[in-house]
């Protein structure tokens, strides 16, 4: 209706139009604007088109007048978006559609199901890592000490997340302006309760995150809740202990809290400390889940001074901590440069140990696994975003289902739209109403994944964080719930009810209603792309990380790792004793006394220095110490030389490749003999091993040395393996325990197999793995329902013209193929789209591997391959049906 | 009978309305004023008064064609009802009286 001839190009100002057409009462508006519109042509002709236009404008508010205002209620009245009675009448038609569609119903709600469910279990995780710590009055202000570790001069700086014992004590004391300095150590010990009989009870522990000696200031830094005794008090003095109120019930039972007041408790068999107190555990995730809060003084008094040296300044370990309050306001860049000096007056330069001080903020504690000490369990930032980011895909893939399914069935309810229409519906109720049958769906997807949040988590239980606990009704799940329910229906329903609520009543009413068809067709390509590109992102993202890690499980690290079980006696000197009888047992092949396995998270860097002809080398290296059954047992292989003998002490070196050609050797045999400086003494270099793996293919190979020395504690086992069963192995570790129980009756007996920690290593990627696994399997099944839906959608909206074409002669084969050709397009362009961004993903992923598989163009490929055959399963399916049906059933009625 | 009041601008457009018989629109109204009677005036204010005698039953109105230069919206074409026909005779009518009743001396001879 709008068209002029192209001989009025001019127009009037559009802003005094819109303006006239937003005041102007709708029963007047053509008249008013089609005189305004031929006086603004007649002024044109004759004054020219500026003047024309102001014109324009002073007649369009000149019409600003009482009669032609727009006035409420408008002449045909419609009930309100929220009036009951269209509510309910929007509840029947929503459940009357739901129903009557019930393939693409069902489609959309699991889609939407998994995609929320997904959604609900990720915010769920996120949430509780993000909120560790975070509790805490004062949070914000509360810093942990932390450093760079830097051995000799030329050794390399490491970040550190703990201090000497003597920093924090000196930092109170010589920094100004901190408001709280709080120390502590980690210890590990058994613990005995005296029962007033003969035995105390025994409490057997070798957690490192429960037992701390803490300065009284800890309490002041984290505040607790006290069930007994004096928070001012308690720890001021040598030889007292503060329990969590559990702690104190594990130990002494159900006694009122004031009667273990004063009890004793016993660390470490001989450290008589009396309770001085009793505070509530923190029901918020924390880090800090300590139990016993041993009195900082009691060090000084007591043989824990052997273990923990208050004096040292030259070495560092991971148990002693400190944390510090900073005034309010107070920013921790204003402390660098104190803090920085304070190193540089304190670990000169002739010192064996540089350390520069620093501080981490509480927030950081959680994430940041450079800092690293013994009670946090550090979370991974990247995959909480990851995880985040494949939430969102997952639920913008199931809303871009329902997208498709509701705009391919617009057809079929343009009718509907239509009788509305003309009974007085307005765009805006139209649009309400369809959105509000989305919401219906998505809110009965919210309750079906309620109910389904306990059994996935629990299914999934080694992919969630420890700990995890699960508030589904807490105020925050409850919005995160609403926000997800209004922005699920939002995304999915309002193109469709948009879309839906445009057409034209006279238009549907009299049957035409493709009117759009083209446009919408090429937005559900559109969406149909994106959907397969994510799909084939994920699926190039699972091959690769299957593909590395089966390399890493399978790539020959140098040495066996099979049925090898570590044992660790701990201190003391009854090891040798255990290893002899070990070596007894029958169904034992091999024992070796060693400090770790040669490849683990444990392990150790010194310095060695090898005299060259002009210079002295000086290099970190990696040492395993182990007797002369290490070698063997774990059958390295020597590429030259001979393994050492066997001794007390340290008399001879093994070193591996790398080193040997670091140290500027061609042939491994050139190295032999030559001496190697340790501890200020030399020794000979007896043979040299194939390079072996020590720590996980994050890192490369480097230099390493096996040598003997007396502190090799622990005890590895090589069990015979050789026609033997399952079942010879469960007698050979029953007949182990029984040699370990005769040697320490008191101890429980514990052991690993060396496959089991050596696969430890890569918890992390077998876990990346596991979920990227599953984000696929869920966003390929998601993407299929749609192509499925929109499958049967087309194949039955081409039912007739499939029949004209089989009564004119086309074959199944052919009918097949025009149906399925259209949608294996679609997928080719999706893989052509997912490559570079799959490509990239992955290469990111890879980077962190010294050792990796490579990003070959057949994993593409195969990716693009398992897609269209998924695409085409699905797609075909209704295809053939479609092909086989009798074309005189799909012409017989019209 | 009831008496019925007509402001001067609304007789005019009253009269002019009767004047294009057929045609009268609110631009025609406009322009037609401007011919005869020298007067500018804006098109709201004929729009108003068009909108008042409607509302008085003196015109009644109904939609005609559509043209181009009216970016295809129509018109609304008004026809003088026998309310407002009535008015016109009785303003006359009255007019008419008094200028009978008028001496020719009483007012002062203007030249033409």
């Amino acid at each position: 209706m709008n068209t002029r001839p192209p001989s009025q190009p001019v127009e009037p100002p559009r802003w005094g139009d819109r303006l006239l057409e937003w005041f102007c009462n709708a029963h007047l508006l053509e008249e008013i604007q089609g005189d305004l519109y031929e006086r603004f042509t007649h002024d044109v002709q004759q004054v020219g088109l500026p003047k024309a236009n102001r014109r324009y404008w002073l007649n369009v508010v000149q019409f600003i007048r009482p009669f032609t205002l727009k006035r409420q209620p408008e002449h045909y009245s419609s009930p309100g978006l929220f009036s009951s009675i269209m509510l309910r009448n929007y509840l029947k038609t929503s459940l009357r559609n739901l129903t009557r569609h019930k393939v693409s119903t069902l489609i959309n709600l699991f889609g939407l199901t998994l995609g929320i469910t997904a959604c609900l279990v990720i915010y769920l995780i996120t949430n509780y890592e993000l909120s560790y710590d975070t509790f805490h009055p004062d949070s914000e202000r509360i810093y942990r000490l932390i450093g760079e570790s830097q051995y000799g001069k030329s050794g390399e700086k490491h970040p550190v997340g703990f201090v000497p014992n003597a920093v924090p004590k000196a930092i109170r004391e010589e920094i100004t302006g901190l408001e709280t300095v709080a120390a502590f150590h980690n210890i590990s010990s058994d613990v005995l309760i005296p029962t007033g009989q003969e035995k105390p009870k025994r409490f057997e522990s070798s957690r490192h995150d429960e037992l701390v000696v803490v300065d009284p200031q800890f309490f002041d830094i984290f505040r607790y809740e006290w069930l007994a005794g004096n928070p001012q008090t308690a720890l001021n003095e040598p030889f007292k202990v503060v329990l969590s109120e559990q702690k104190a019930r594990t130990y002494f039972g159900s006694i009122p809290l004031d009667h273990i007041l004063g009890k004793e408790v016993i660390y470490e068999d001989s450290v008589r400390v009396s309770v001085a107190g009793i505070v509530k555990e923190w029901v918020q995730p924390s880090d800090f889940n300590f139990t016993d809060f041993i009195s900082f003084a009691t060090i000084r008094a007591s043989k824990l001074k052997q273990s923990i040296n208050l004096d040292q300044w030259t070495d560092i370990w991971s148990a002693s901590q400190a944390f510090v309050k900073l005034p309010q306001g107070a920013t921790p860049e204003q402390f660098t440069a104190q803090l920085q000096r304070f190193g540089k007056t304190h670990f000169t330069k002739n010192m064996e140990l540089q350390f520069t001080p620093a501080l981490q903020p509480l927030s950081d504690l959680h994430f940041n696994d450079e800092y690293d000490d013994n009670y946090s369990r550090k979370a991974h930032l990247p995959t909480l975003y990851g995880l985040m980011a494949i939430a969102a895909f997952i639920l913008l893939i199931a809303a871009i289902n329902f997208i498709n399914l509701a705009t391919a069935q617009s057809v079929q309810r343009a009718k509907e739209t239509g009788i509305r229409k003309v009974m007085g519906s307005s765009r805006a109720n139209l649009i309400f109403q369809f959105l509000s049958e989305t919401a219906l769906l998505t809110l009965i997807a919210v309750l079906i994944s309620l109910l389904l949040v306990h059994p996935i988590l629990s299914l999934f239980q080694t992919l969630t964080p420890e700990g995890l606990t699960v508030d589904l009704f807490s105020w925050q799940t409850l919005i995160f719930l609403f926000l997800v329910t209004i922005t699920t229906s939002l995304l999915s329903g309002f193109y469709p009810s948009w879309m839906l609520s445009s057409f034209v009543p006279a238009l549907t009413l009299k049957g035409q209603t493709t009117s759009k068809g083209g446009e919408n067709g090429n937005l559900r390509k559109g969406l149909i792309v994106f959907q397969f590109t994510v799909s084939l992102v994920f699926i190039i993202g699972t091959l690769m990380v299957s593909r590395q890690l089966n390399f890493m499980r399978n790539k020959d690290l140098g040495f066996s790792t099979n049925a090898i079980v570590s044992i660790r006696p701990g201190w003391g000197d009854k090891g040798p004793v255990l290893a002899q009888k070990i070596k007894q047992l029958a169904g034992v092949e091999r024992v070796t006394m060693e400090w770790f396995p040669p490849m683990g998270q444990a392990f150790m860097v010194t310095k060695l220095t090898y005299r060259d002809k002009k210079k002295d080398v000086e290099m970190d290296v990696s040492a395993k110490i182990g007797d002369e059954n290490f070698i063997p047992l774990y059958q390295l292989r020597l590429l030259a030389g001979r393994n050492y003998l066997k001794s007390d002490s340290l008399r001879e070196l093994v070193i591996n490749e790398t080193y040997a050609k670091a140290l500027g050797f061609k042939k491994p045999a050139d190295v032999l003999n030559k001496l190697i400086r340790f501890q200020d003494k030399a020794f000979p270099v007896v043979g040299v091993v194939a390079d072996f793996h020590e720590q996980s293919f994050h890192e490369k190979i480097g230099p390493v040395f096996i040598a003997n020395m007396p502190q090799a504690r622990n005890i590895s086992v090589k069990l015979a393996t050789q026609g033997k069963q399952v079942g010879d192995l469960k007698t050979t570790l029953a007949s182990l325990e029984q040699a370990w129980k005769s040697v320490y009756p008191d101890k429980k007996f514990e052991y690993t197999f060396l496959d089991d920690s050596i696969a430890k290593l890569y918890e992390k990627e077998q876990k990346t793995g596991q979920l990227v696994n599953m984000a696929t399997a869920i966003a390929i099944l998601i993407s299929c329902m749609g192509l499925f839906g929109l499958a049967t959608f087309t194949a039955q909206q081409r039912t007739k013209e499939i029949g004209v074409r089989k009564v004119l002669g086309a074959s199944v084969a052919s009918i097949v193929a025009l149906l399925t050709k259209d949608f294996l397009k679609l997928v080719f362009i999706a893989l052509i789209l997912a490559s570079p961004i799959a490509w990239w993903a992955m290469h990111q992923w890879l980077k962190d591997f010294v050792y990796k598989v490579d990003l070959n163009w057949w994993v593409f490929a195969l990716a693009g391959v398992l897609a269209i055959s998924i695409a085409l399963v699905t797609v075909s399916f209704q295809s053939i049906k479609a092909a086989l049906t009798n074309p005189v059933k799909s012409l017989r009625s019209e | 009978m009831k008496r019925t009041y007509l402001g001067e601008f609304e007789e005019l457009v009253l009269l002019t309305v009767a004047v294009l018989h057929e045609g009268a629109y609110g631009v025609a109204i406009t322009d037609e004023l401007d011919r005869q009677t020298g007067r500018s005036v804006s098109i709201s204010a004929v729009h108003a008064a068009l909108h008042r005698l409607e509302e008085k039953g003196m015109l009644k109105s109904q939609m005609g064609e559509a043209t181009a230069e009216r970016g295809g919206r129509r018109k609304r074409l008004f026809s003088v009802t026998a309310l407002g026909s009535r008015a016109l005779h009785d303003i006359r009518a009255m007019r008419d009286q008094l200028w009978d009743s008028i001496s020719p001396s009483a007012l002062p001879v203007i030249s033409l």
